[in-house]
């Protein structure tokens, strides 16, 4: 058999017991087995256990379940909303405000925890219905949480940066340092659409109110006293602290990148014990429940995947399928949108994890060929998977934004979200025109 | 992705349940090793801590911390496999279900559920003999801190005995469950 058939057949299978619905972990092993057996030389079959053991068995991909944990311990306590409600003190006076400091919770909440479900659910839970209650519309209030929550894969320490370093074997602290300006440029873009929405939907309410004589909760101004504002830092600062030190252990070479996801997890679980009381068998129990749900889902995942790049390695697929992306001369911005749509068609169906692990060894060589920086590629390529985590049919963020305020429609809460896809559009294309947004940091703090 | 949520947050999934003896005898499983995968993973966060700890203020490197962590992670991955199949938190793509009726829906777990266990147990079987050939020629890892590998091994090997158990208690249940159409 030729490699094209047996990387069709490959893809055909996989497919196959994809949608039919077997959990993807298995799907990729099974899918990965079969053609060992089928098409590897005998015994082959016999490392398969080792093959995935010494994979998963890497220091650096078994950093992902410390970093669930410190961000599960974070995300299960009171944090959000205290960060949420002290950023809401010292920006009330703003235009949208509200909104901005929403935006700017979930960035610095995402930076703490590295989810963006858990992010939505943790700002979002306090952030909804404060902005309801203060006139904003359900879509518009769903809509900056949702989006606010995707930098959770984005800002470090980010899972999806992680698998992305070990795919593409780049150094994971650039990738991190990488992905913050990027990050900043989306706060900004968010957080100027929510003061532009806020004005819009302000001055709509002032004509009614005009009009009608009906007041909206928009027109009304709160006032706090400087006590107000003060009183919430002694609670959310050390969660600040927590997340400096984490990045100054790590850029200052005092942790490796496992050391900091552990130094991090028993910081956060210390914080969490000292802050919040939350210290009892009882209440870590649904922390380190959840955190190994997820961890073991993940790991199993990214094993298998491994695998299954393996063998699509060895049957020399990706290989010949690199080689036929680069043969088609394509221009290098033709290849880059290609690649990107691709992501995005793969981010209906897959998580991030799978999508890095299984496309890496094809997209990666045509893109060196192409001379595109990796490391920004990385972050062009997550803020693409973070829209996979806003827009329908998967959209992860949409069921949580509706589980929390379940009576906003879902086509409010999707029409509330789409200006925000619009915006990450936005923020590739000026990533794409000035590259060192995201390549400058690391070249100053790490060198060329 | 759950991010440290459970399906009833993210408002997806469900597990599935049975009362048959072989079912409560693995749930109790593996609800003491949830607990004891629980505590591996703090302890490798401990054990991580540890290390930059010893470092800067002891002045002193350990070589076994990276390894150890390893070793705690990787079992609580594996030995915690079963007890997340068994409320369905192994994700797949569900785009098909809601199209399929129900008994034809029925039919797909059940043979979704045969192709997992068929694969889970090969990979069980495989685990069982790498673990007796680490056993047999005494394999250690090439570290200078040289644990034997047969420590990771069982563990994998326990997990995916279970994972695949756990697998074939929900295709019985399956089985035995009451034709969803009727």
């Amino acid at each position: 058999m030729t490699t094209l058939s047996i990387g069709l057949l490959y893809g055909a299978a996989t497919l196959l017991v994809m949608f039919a619905g077997m959990p993807i972990a298995f799907a990729l092993g099974a899918v990965a087995t079969l053609f060992m057996i089928a098409f590897m030389p005998n015994g082959s079959v016999d490392t398969i256990t080792q093959n995935v053991y010494e994979e998963m068995a890497s220091i650096t991909l078994l950093s992902i379940p410390l970093f669930i944990l410190k961000g599960s311990a974070i995300g299960r306590s009171r944090a959000g909303q205290d960060l949420y409600g002290a950023l809401h003190a010292w920006m009330h006076k703003i235009p949208g405000g509200l909104g901005i400091a929403n935006v700017f919770a979930c960035a610095l909440f995402a930076a703490m925890a590295g989810s963006s479900p858990a992010t939505c659910s943790a700002i979002g839970s306090a952030g909804i219905p404060q902005m309801r209650k203060h006139g904003y519309s359900g879509g518009f209030a769903a809509g900056i949480i949702a989006a606010g929550g995707t930098l959770g894969i984005l800002l470090p320490p980010s899972i999806t940066m992680i698998l992305y370093a070990v795919a593409a074997e780049q150094s994971l602290g650039r990738l991190f340092l990488a992905a913050i300006g990027p990050s900043l440029l989306l706060v900004t873009l968010f957080a100027g659409y929510a003061m532009w929405k806020f004005r819009r939907e302000y001055h709509a309410a002032k004509l009614q109110y005009e009009r009608s004589g009906q007041e909206s909760e928009l027109l009304r101004i709160d006032t706090m006293t400087t006590r107000d504002r003060f009183a919430l830092l002694p609670r959310v600062l050390p969660f600040v602290i927590l997340l400096t030190g984490v990045m100054i252990a790590l850029y200052g070479g005092f942790a490796t990148p496992s050391e900091t996801a552990g130094l991090g997890a028993v910081l956060a679980l210390i914080l969490i014990a000292v802050i919040y009381h939350v210290w009892t068998p009882g209440e870590l129990a649904p922390i380190l429940v959840s955190t190994l749900k997820e961890s073991t889902m993940l790991m199993f995942i990214i094993g298998m995947s491994l695998l299954y790049s393996y063998v699509m390695s060895y049957l020399h697929i990706s290989q010949s399928t690199a080689e036929w992306i680069v043969s088609l001369h394509l221009s290098r911005w033709i290849l880059l949108i290609t690649i990107l749509l691709m992501v995005v068609v793969l981010g209906f169906f897959l998580p991030p994890v799978s999508i890095i692990l299984m496309t890496a060894p094809i997209i990666l060589p045509p893109l060196r060929v192409a001379q595109f920086d990796l490391i920004w590629f990385g972050v062009i390529m997550t803020i693409v998977m973070e829209m996979g985590l806003i827009h329908p049919p998967v959209g992860l963020n949409l069921f949580v934004i509706k589980n929390i305020a379940p009576d906003i429609p879902l086509r409010d809460v999707i029409w509330g979200v789409m200006p925000f896809v619009g915006l990450m559009i936005v923020a590739v294309v000026i990533l794409c025109v000035f590259p060192e947004i995201a390549t400058w940091f690391p070249d100053v703090i790490m060198g060329k | 992705m759950a991010h440290g949520l459970d399906p009833v947050e993210t408002g997806q999934g469900g597990a599935s349940v049975s009362d048959a003896p072989a079912d409560r005898v693995l749930a109790a499983v593996n609800r003491v090793i949830v607990i004891l995968s629980s505590i591996a993973l703090v302890l490798a966060a401990c054990v991580l801590t540890y290390s930059v700890v010893v470092r800067y203020f002891l002045k002193y490197s350990t070589d076994w911390q990276d390894e150890m962590s390893v070793f705690l992670i990787v079992g609580a991955v594996f030995m915690s496999a079963a007890a997340i199949q068994a409320q369905r938190g192994h994700i797949g793509i569900e785009a098909i279900v809601g199209l399929l009726p129900k008994r034809v829906n029925h039919v797909r777990i059940l043979l979704v559920d045969a192709a997992s266990l068929a694969f889970c147990g090969y990979f069980a079987w495989k685990s069982i003999t790498l673990l007796h050939e680490a056993i047999v020629d005494d394999y250690h890892s090439s570290s200078t801190w040289a644990p034997p590998l047969w420590i990771p091994y069982s563990l994998m090997t326990a997990g995916m005995i279970l994972l695949s158990v756990q697998l074939l208690l929900q295709i019985v249940a399956g089985l035995r469950a009451p034709d969803p159409a009727a």
